[in-house]
């Protein structure tokens, strides 16, 4: 009894110590939150409703924001497909070099976007060791094409999946794929039913940013593909030929298109089924 | 062996690990506890037997059939691990449903009471029908062992394998938990195979015990065996025999012979012929058989073994009182605490102590 009551009085105490050191963490992160947020609420309060209303009017910034979520979709599924498996194999196994293989899915993350473009340029363009065949046997072309945008956002925004799920998949006790395997699921029902789902919330957060990063992305995307005009480079060619004006106002558009869905998926990843990854 | 598993001259590699040609049988309704230290194998015998690890050589049987080639889900085993390893994402009822097999047949046929096939059923002969929806995270110790026990009765298990199920709790829940485990595990007639670093686990819930260190059995035999007459120092320690006394035998007839600790004598029974004069040989004497008496008193207990000694040191934990006495070498016993009061036991009282020579247990090893 003595010594439960000792430990409480303890652990107030340790909490009354920590008060400035709460607050000051508090402060400083005030001043990032505002530095994120202030230029975005800027640009939004910029622009009149009337300016923004004929740029949504005008087709060819619709088309490229549609196609920026379009593609952000396409490689976020692809790098689920792809990343998931790689992110358990990365988890699970242990081998020489497994740091290595780390090491790597994440190099596309330090990796100037524009250089990640030109390095793709060489492999998948025309005259690219892996673009040229692709062309001629399945008619696959990554210039100034949908492949191509897709291409360019998965190469900058897989590391995202892989290392959320990575993460997710080494929070499950391999203890507990065991028991499963004893109670009679063999290795892909144990998968499924065990890892996959205690994993989940990990997963969804990975492909989440993914998603994010895809939308955002414009180094890759421009050299690998100008066209079609994903929205970031609509912006941009909106800036060169009109100016700040017209290059604000779709912004705010694909700003705020963005958060909305953002939001969503957010409320959706929320009402997941609950005690899911604890 | 029609039911039961034996494990055949098992040897296994896991990194830097070595597990030395292991032999193991234990059959229906038998309980064997593998006691051992951390990184002794025990836990990878287990799995071995579970089949997560591909043995180098040996065998794995249950019920006769040889099972080493097999995945561990063909195997037919029950596995509980600590904290007794419940799905988080699934409830109670999910838990168990997830185990139920419904491709055996054979089951309930050659169990000595007929066990209920669907999972109400099971959860409510455990007594924990009342906790279908509950999350694990909610359940208490006690409930989790329940609900683990009815999802490994679920997958209709041949054996059961547990890996120190009882480690994160404390002594309270845990004693109350074995005995548990033991009455539903001798109402059923499944082998079990227990893994564990407590002494207290082995003694309260073994038939066999096998003593491992370093991959190596240090000794195998009935549970009652290993405790009168551990096979050397390192098992005796591990069993907690309190008191291990290096010796040397300075005369050996028949059935009795005499040793020196330090420069006093001890007599002990051995069977004849089992030590040479002259032997290093290490004595246990268990802290139960020390008796502890005011040397003023007359001489109330038969044995051979009469030292004087001076209490070194005293802790008091109701109702027994552990005492350290020196008779020219350290002993440890153990007085009831109105005992102790009434000898008025403190540091640096004379008291006499009697050992039973049947009670100095002699290890040549």
């Amino acid at each position: 009894m003595s010594q439960s009551s000792a430990q409480r009085q303890s652990s107030r105490n340790a909490y009354s110590h920590s008060g400035g050191l709460y607050l000051l963490c508090w402060f400083v992160g005030c001043i990032l939150l505002a530095f994120l947020v202030v230029p975005l609420v800027a640009l939004a309060l910029s622009e009149s409703g009337r300016s923004i209303a004929n740029v949504a009017r005008m087709g060819d910034v619709r088309d490229a924001i549609a196609l920026s979520f379009v593609a952000a979709f396409l490689s976020a599924a692809l790098a689920t497909l792809v990343g998931v498996p790689l992110a358990y194999g990365l988890a699970r196994a242990a081998f020489p070099g497994k740091g290595i293989i780390a090491a790597l899915v994440d190099l596309p993350l330090a990796v100037p976007h524009t250089v990640a473009g030109i390095a793709l340029l060489l492999v998948l363009g025309r005259h690219g060791v892996l673009g040229e065949p692709l062309q001629e046997l399945v008619g696959l072309k990554f210039w100034s094409t949908l492949a191509g945008v897709v291409a360019a956002m998965l190469f900058v925004s897989a590391p995202y999946t892989v290392n959320a799920a990575r993460i997710g998949f080494e929070a499950v006790d391999p203890r507990l794929e065991k028991i499963a395997r004893t109670l009679g699921l063999g290795p892909w029902r144990t998968f499924a039913r065990i890892t996959l789902p205690l994993a989940r919330r990990s997963i969804l957060t990975g492909v989440t940013l993914t998603y994010a990063r895809s939308i955002s992305e414009f180094g890759a995307v421009v050299i690998l593909a100008y066209y079609p005009m994903t929205a970031p480079v609509k912006i941009y060619e909106l800036f060169l030929q009109f100016g700040l004006d017209q290059a604000a106002s779709a912004s705010v558009l694909l700003l705020a298109v963005s958060l909305t869905l953002f939001l969503i998926l957010r409320a959706v990843s929320r009402g997941a089924p609950p005690r899911e990854n604890r | 062996m029609r039911t039961g598993i034996a494990v055949e001259a098992l040897t296994l590699t896991v990194g830097a690990f070595r597990l030395q040609k292991l032999d193991l049988a234990v059959s229906g309704g038998e309980i064997l506890v593998i006691l051992g230290p951390n990184g002794s194998g025990k836990s990878v015998t287990l799995e071995t037997i579970a089949g997560f690890h591909r043995p180098d050589s040996g065998r794995v049987l249950i019920n006769g059939r040889d099972v080493t080639a097999l995945a561990p889900e063909r195997r037919n085993v029950g596995f509980v691990v600590q904290n007794f390893g419940l799905f988080p994402h699934l409830t109670v009822t999910q838990n168990v449903a997830i185990a139920r097999r419904t491709d055996r047949k054979d089951i309930a046929t050659e169990r000595t009471i007929a066990l209920p096939r669907d999972v109400a059923g099971l959860l409510d002969y455990l007594g924990v029908a009342h906790l279908g929806e509950r999350w694990p995270e909610d359940l208490s110790p006690g409930e989790k062992q329940r609900v683990a026990l009815a999802r490994t009765l679920a997958s209709a298990p041949d054996l059961f394998l547990f890996d120190e199920p009882f480690a994160s709790l404390d002594t309270e829940i845990r004693d109350q938990l074995r005995e548990e485990l033991l009455s539903f595990l001798r109402a059923l007639t499944i082998p079990a195979i227990f893994v564990t670093h407590d002494h207290d686990d082995a003694m309260r819930l073994a038939d066999k015990i096998v003593v491992l260190r370093e991959g190596a059995v240090m000794q195998a035999g009935p549970a009652m065996e290993i405790f009168a007459k551990p096979a050397n120092a390192f098992v005796a320690r591990f069993i907690g025999v309190e008191n291990i006394l290096e010796a040397r035998v300075a005369q050996a007839a028949g059935e009795l012979a005499m040793l020196m600790v330090r420069d006093r004598e001890l007599y002990a029974s051995v069977p004849a012929g089992s030590v040479t004069m002259g032997r290093e040989v290490r004595l246990a004497i268990r802290g139960e058989q020390v008796t502890i008496e005011s040397p003023d008193e007359e001489w109330l207990s038969p044995g051979i073994n009469r030292l004087d000694g001076r209490v070194t040191s005293v802790r008091s934990l109701n109702p027994l009182v552990t005492v350290e006495i020196d008779c020219g070498f350290p002993v440890r016993g153990y007085l009831l605490a109105p005992q102790a009061r009434a000898m008025n036991i403190e540091a640096g009282k004379s008291v006499t102590v009697t050992i039973r020579a049947d009670a100095v247990h002699v290890m040549v090893d």
